[in-house]
């Protein structure tokens, strides 16, 4: 990698290991590094702990999605994905444990994985992207089993609700899709169309969704529109949050919402829609944040984006060191 | 005499006998036979005991007699008395006995000392003789022992040994039955014998002289032919210069560089030789031709050379020389003033050789690069200086100003190789010395350290990494890096002039590249400082990253579509096309928005730094920045046609209609444009 290289690279995902102490990241340039938590946060830290201890190219075009279950790394690239064992991937080794390609319509191009998320209920893996679809497929046997489809652009985001079991997808047409099944193979789905709405549109920007996360009646949506806190039964946005760019990822986190997009800033918004805080970063604009809740001793946010530098906060109201490719 | 002293004597004696009664003489005069009364004969007969006895009686006789004189004086009788007066008389007698005794004493006294003078004499003498004798027995023995330690001078001759001589002499002189019984006669004989043979060997020398000299005469007589013989041949090699040249064998010029060659310092020697085998062995098209791609030459006073190899001694006779005159000179003229004795001190260390090396290196297209090597004595270092000559008038491109200036032509040929430090350690310490605190004030004057051209001379100095480079071995890549360099910059500066007049020249090997119609076009090529570009905002990235060094070239592009401004800020290493240009964009367009704020536009900046194989072009990649600012000029127009959005809220027809072939207009989570164009079907995809 050299200096231009490095200049030029940008960081779409992120996912934090099973137990905690590692984390996974994607470039644009097809790369994977994970990185030692537990390393770069002892005390005796040092240049070299914040480097990655494993860095290879895992797909031809950018990997822009990542998810970990409980035993594998499952990492998204051109139309295809890779699941890699973390226990494998922590000795350094970088064979891939299997790779599915969904299927695809058109040829000319292949289209980019978006979006992935599992369902734990039935152990399968949802992925949205390019090709406007939504693909399911289940990870025993690693068949796509079905595909939703509905949306008329490509797919930015999708976020599952537990108690009910519904997908939520945003795409690049404006919509936020639900999609649920009371049955197996049979899909309903209900849009949500209110995106038109005055409150939260941006039409200077756009129309699209980029990010999409639920905490049970709630739902965040944001992109083109500014993001907005919407009350999913009534399904009317209830705050409309103030944040100048778009953005591109939020999570519910205790009482806050973090979200991170264009600008170099990760903003705290609170419920009633004020902006709490804005926390600089390193790079110019965030693609993608992670909170990494499952080790306490470890309890990091990181952020990425058009760097190849991810920053650390351990402390979420400032950033402690920046992590780099 | 003797008569008188008797006669003297006898009165006397007679006289002194007057007192005494015993002695009764006759007096007669004159007479012969008189009666001599001799007291000395007396004398021998008497006894000195008895003599003594006498006088002891004699003595006690007196004293009795004082005494009865005293008793009758004291007796009271008269003075004059009878009895007295015998008394008196026979004191009187006593006195004259005692007066005998006494002359008698006397007598006796002078006798024997005469006796002991007598025999002392004699003993004296006899001494005398003695020690006469004892005198000339020493002296004779002297004289002995001097004649016996006599060495002849004959005993200095180295004579032959005997049993040679009784062989070679013959017999008169060696006369063996005299000799082998005499040896003073064999030392004669030998003696002889040395002589004549000394005698004949004296001929025969003067022989050989004489032989001698009239050899010395005859090559005397050949030497005045040679060396006429020498204008002649002078002649001759004059008129073969044109034969030389007409048939390209300049056998004299090159025995006249081998000759100056013969001054050059080693480094510059080493480098001669190296330059001369390369250009001969690599660089000629055919044999018979002049026309070589490197060739060298020396240039420089060859007397000032001659005159530093001088041995010391002559010099320090004309320094002891001059010191005198200079002491006198001295004592009227000031003293120099420190800094004046510093600077000469500083140009006394940074001399150069008086002779240097010019390498002439051919391009292709005829254009020359003259290197000029120097040799810094001191400071043991070699320095380069650049000029460049072309066939065609190169002119007209502003910016290309600074493309083929001498002071940055050839800078950092190989990575970080800046020319502006001495590479040899040792010079810090000598510079510390005279107060020069860098190097780099000098480098205009005395050419650029560089470190390549050090290696050439084989001038080697430890620093960072192992090195095992000689000058042979990185002659080669030297050359092809200068040519290289020398094309690049060449062409640069033709494309440059196009640049300035807002064409970009795109050959046809690299057409495909770019789609048929590209719609926006470059308004502007300026050259840029240091200083200005470090100012622009948008660059801060590549600053912070330490893509920047002061030794690169800087240049303004601007594209320009309809009412959208692209600004593209371009940081060229002097390394190209080797090391890619760096592109940083700004768009004004509706706002301004750069590289760091806009995903697209970053991704712009990728696509155009990023892909060197794709945008190089043929070989020796020399089309890299044009291509690299007509694939901006696409990307532009990719970016505006697919910006659908009208950002101040109105509706209305869109500025730039869609004319690019696009599969999508977005992917991904960033939502980039299709950069990529797809050659020959003519889409744009993304990477």
């Amino acid at each position: 990698m050299g200096p231009v290289e490095l200049l030029h690279m940008s960081v779409f995902s992120q996912s934090f290991s099973p137990c905690g102490r590692f984390l996974a990241a994607g470039n644009n340039y097809g790369e994977i590094a994970v990185f030692s938590l537990s390393a770069a946060l002892s005390p005796d830290a040092s240049q070299a702990s914040q480097k990655p201890i494993l860095n290879f190219t895992a797909h031809d075009g950018p990997v822009f999605s990542l998810l970990s279950t409980d035993t594998h790394l499952l990492s998204a690239g051109n139309g295809e994905i890779s699941a890699w064992s973390w226990a494998e991937l922590i000795k350094k080794s970088t064979k891939a444990a299997w790779t599915r390609k969904p299927s695809y319509e058109t040829s000319l191009e292949i289209p980019e994985i978006n979006a992935m998320i599992i369902n734990p209920k039935d152990n399968s893996l949802i992925v949205g992207g390019g090709d406007n679809n939504i693909h399911i497929m289940d990870m025993e046997t690693g068949i796509f089993k079905s595909v939703l489809k509905g949306h008329t652009d490509y797919i930015h985001c999708l976020c599952f609700k537990e108690r009910e079991e519904e997908i939520l997808s945003g795409g690049e047409d404006g919509a936020v899709r639900i999609w649920g099944h009371t049955e197996i193979l049979l899909s309903h789905f209900q849009t949500c169309s209110g995106m038109a709405s005055q409150e939260c549109a941006r039409p200077q920007f756009g129309k699209w969704i980029s990010c999409l996360a639920t905490d049970s009646d709630w739902m965040l949506c944001g992109g083109g529109p500014s993001l907005s806190l919407w009350h999913l039964r009534s399904m009317s946005p209830t705050s409309v949050f103030p944040l100048p760019g778009c953005q591109r990822e939020a999570v519910f986190y205790q009482d806050l919402i973090m979200s991170v997009g264009e600008g170099p800033h990760v903003s705290h918004c609170l419920h009633g829609g004020t902006v709490k805080a804005q926390i600089p970063c390193t790079p110019s604009s965030l693609n993608t944040l992670a909170l990494n809740l499952k080790n306490t001793e470890h309890r990091v946010m990181t952020v990425g984006g058009s760097s190849h530098q991810i920053d650390v906060f351990t402390n979420f109201s400032y950033r402690a060191f920046s992590l780099s490719f | 005499m003797s008569s008188d002293a008797v006669k003297k004597r006898k009165p006397k004696v007679i006289r002194n006998e007057a007192g005494t009664p015993e002695t009764k003489r006759g007096r007669a005069e004159g007479e012969q036979d008189v009666l001599v009364y001799n007291e000395e004969v007396e004398l021998e007969g008497r006894d000195p005991q008895q003599d003594y006895m006498l006088y002891k009686d004699t003595c006690a006789a007196l004293a009795k007699l004082m005494a009865e004189i005293q008793e009758l004086k004291s007796g009271g009788a008269k003075v004059g008395s009878v009895e007295m007066e015998e008394r008196r008389r026979q004191c009187s007698v006593h006195f004259i006995t005692l007066k005998k005794l006494n002359r008698l004493a006397h007598m006796r006294l002078k006798k024997g000392r005469d006796q002991t003078h007598e025999a002392k004499q004699r003993v004296d003498v006899l001494h005398l003789q003695l020690q006469n004798l004892l005198y000339e027995v020493m002296h004779l023995q002297k004289e002995i022992s001097k004649c016996l330690e006599f060495k002849s001078q004959h005993e200095e001759i180295e004579l032959v040994s005997e049993e040679e001589f009784f062989q070679e002499a013959p017999a008169e002189i060696s006369r063996p039955h005299v000799t082998r019984d005499d040896h003073h006669q064999l030392t004669l004989a030998r003696l002889d014998w040395e002589l004549e043979q000394r005698k004949r060997l004296a001929e025969q020398y003067k022989m050989s002289l004489a032989r001698k000299e009239k050899i010395h005469k005859a090559i005397e007589q050949k030497r005045e032919y040679l060396s006429s013989l020498q204008p002649g041949l002078q002649n001759i090699m004059q008129a073969s210069l044109p034969v030389q040249e007409c048939l390209s064998m300049p056998f004299e010029q090159m025995q006249k560089q081998a000759e100056v060659a013969r001054h050059l310092p080693p480094p510059l020697y080493v480098l001669l030789v190296q330059a001369a085998a390369y250009g001969q062995a690599c660089g000629k098209t055919h044999i018979f031709t002049l026309n070589k791609t490197l060739s060298a030459s020396i240039s420089g006073d060859v007397d000032e050379a001659k005159a530093l190899s001088r041995p010391p001694e002559d010099s320090q006779d004309d320094e002891s020389d001059s010191d005198a005159e200079e002491e006198q000179q001295n004592t009227k003229r000031r003293r120099a003033s420190v800094g004046v004795q510093l600077d000469d001190k500083r140009k006394e260390m940074l001399r150069r050789h008086p002779l240097s090396l010019c390498v002439d290196l051919k391009c292709k297209d005829g254009s020359v690069l003259h290197l000029f090597f120097y040799y810094l004595m001191n400071l043991n270092i070699l320095t380069v200086k650049t000029k460049v000559s072309t066939t065609t008038d190169l002119s007209g491109a502003v910016s290309a100003g600074e493309l083929l200036n001498s002071e940055s032509l050839l800078n950092c040929l190989y990575a970080s190789d800046h020319g502006q430090e001495t590479p040899n350690p040792t010079n810090r310490y000598q510079f510390d010395k005279v107060g020069i605190t860098t190097f780099a004030d000098y480098v205009s004057d005395l050419g650029h350290p560089y470190v390549w051209v050090q290696k050439l001379g084989g001038l080697q100095f430890s620093s960072d990494g192992a090195q095992v480079a000689l000058s042979a071995s990185h002659m080669e890549r030297t050359m092809k890096l200068l040519q290289g360099r020398l094309q690049a910059r060449l062409a640069l500066h033709k494309q440059f002039s196009s640049l300035e007049h807002s064409i970009i020249p795109i050959s046809g090997e690299c057409q495909h590249l770019f789609p048929a119609k590209v719609v926006s076009g470059l308004t502007r090529w300026t050259m840029m400082s240091y200083q200005e570009f470090t100012e622009l905002g948008f660059v801060q990235h590549v600053l912070k990253a330490g893509l920047l060094r002061e030794t690169d070239l800087f240049f303004m592009a601007v594209v320009e579509r309809g009412t959208a401004r692209l600004l593209a800020a371009v940081v060229v290493n002097p390394r190209y096309p080797e090391v890619m240009p760096l592109f940083s964009l700004s768009l004004h367009w509706k706002g301004e928005r750069s590289g760091r704020t806009e995903d697209n536009l970053r991704a712009m900046e990728s696509e155009v730094n990023m892909f060197r194989a794709e945008l190089q072009g043929p070989r020796p990649g020399l089309q890299l920045l044009t291509n690299q600012i007509q694939r901006l000029c696409v990307c532009l127009d990719v970016y505006l046609e697919t910006e659908s959005q009208v950002c101040d809220g109105s509706e209305g027809p869109k500025e730039f209609p869609r004319e690019k072939m696009c599969l999508r207009t977005a992917r991904g989570p960033s939502r980039l444009k299709p950069f990529k164009y797809n050659h020959p079907q003519g889409f744009f995809s993304h990477r």
